[in-house]
């Protein structure tokens, strides 16, 4: 198993080599969507959480991570949860630090802190989750990407904090 | 690689293509990994039945014989995962 985040990056050299393995993978658009600006205060704002983590509840069906071509469903994790509650399925990004402490990689309890705190007005009921390892570009954006982006609105979320893993 | 890079290969009988991508894919990306996982899972499995242990026939035929064959291929991936898990030599980063 891959050593953690003690040092260094853990594979030197893969981002060069990305292109080379798989040729044709990295998705490139020519129309873009702007980013929508925020409509109240961010201490008004409702938050949602949208993650390539590939972190679930507990006992849900897990992420596909064997799937040749990948897994483009998502799983909606409850934002009050405790990190005990939930569980990552994924092969591709090292969990062990993540085992010790899942706010490396998915930080529900630093986003709980902040609606407490005030920092912002609010959390959605729900965070939203996947995995990133998926070859069918056109399938992710056509399923998934669709999916989720009306999970996230059907949420009533101001804004939303997007973090690949 | 894309998946339309992938049918493009099945479309040319590029099988060098799609075995590479299969490696890559046991390998997380380095390919001689990837030859070495597949191995190991062939040893795996020849190494748990040397000893002709009991196994459940009736469930394997009954499973090759009224499953699909999309859930039979999703199966030997799943089930090359598992053997490499087994085995107690896990080189992937995460869980499955």
């Amino acid at each position: 198993m891959t050593a953690t985040s003690d040092g260094g990056q853990l594979r030197p050299g893969l981002w060069h080599t990305v292109n080379e393995r798989y040729p044709g993978s990295m998705i490139t658009k020519s129309d873009t969507v702007p980013l929508a600006r925020l409509r109240r205060p961010l201490a008004e704002s409702r938050l949602s959480f949208v993650s390539t983590a590939g972190v679930q509840p507990t006992g849900t069906l897990p992420f596909d991570v064997v799937h040749p071509v990948g897994d483009y469903s998502f799983r909606r994790v409850p934002s009050g949860a405790a990190p005990a509650d939930l569980e990552i399925h994924q092969l591709k990004y090292p969990t062990d630090g993540a085992h010790r402490d899942l706010n490396v990689i998915f930080p529900i309890e630093r986003l709980q802190e902040l609606a407490r705190e005030g920092v912002v007005g609010g959390l959605t009921d729900n965070f939203f989750s996947f995995i990133g390892y998926n070859m069918d570009p056109d399938l992710l954006e056509r399923t998934l990407a669709e999916e989720l982006a009306q999970a996230v609105a059907d949420e009533q979320a101001d804004l939303a904090l997007l973090s690949p893993a | 690689m894309s998946l339309s890079h992938l049918r493009a290969a099945v479309t040319a009988g590029d099988d060098e293509t799609l075995i590479r991508y299969v490696r890559l894919h046991v390998g997380d990306g380095d390919e001689a990994a990837g030859r070495r996982e597949i191995d190991k899972a062939w040893i795996e499995a020849l190494t748990v039945l040397l000893d002709m242990p009991v196994v459940d026939r009736a469930f394997v035929l009954d499973t090759l014989g009224t499953r699909d064959r999309a859930t039979l291929a999703h199966l030997f991936f799943s089930l090359h995962f598992h053997l490499v898990q087994e085995s107690g030599e896990w080189i992937h980063d995460g869980d499955l």
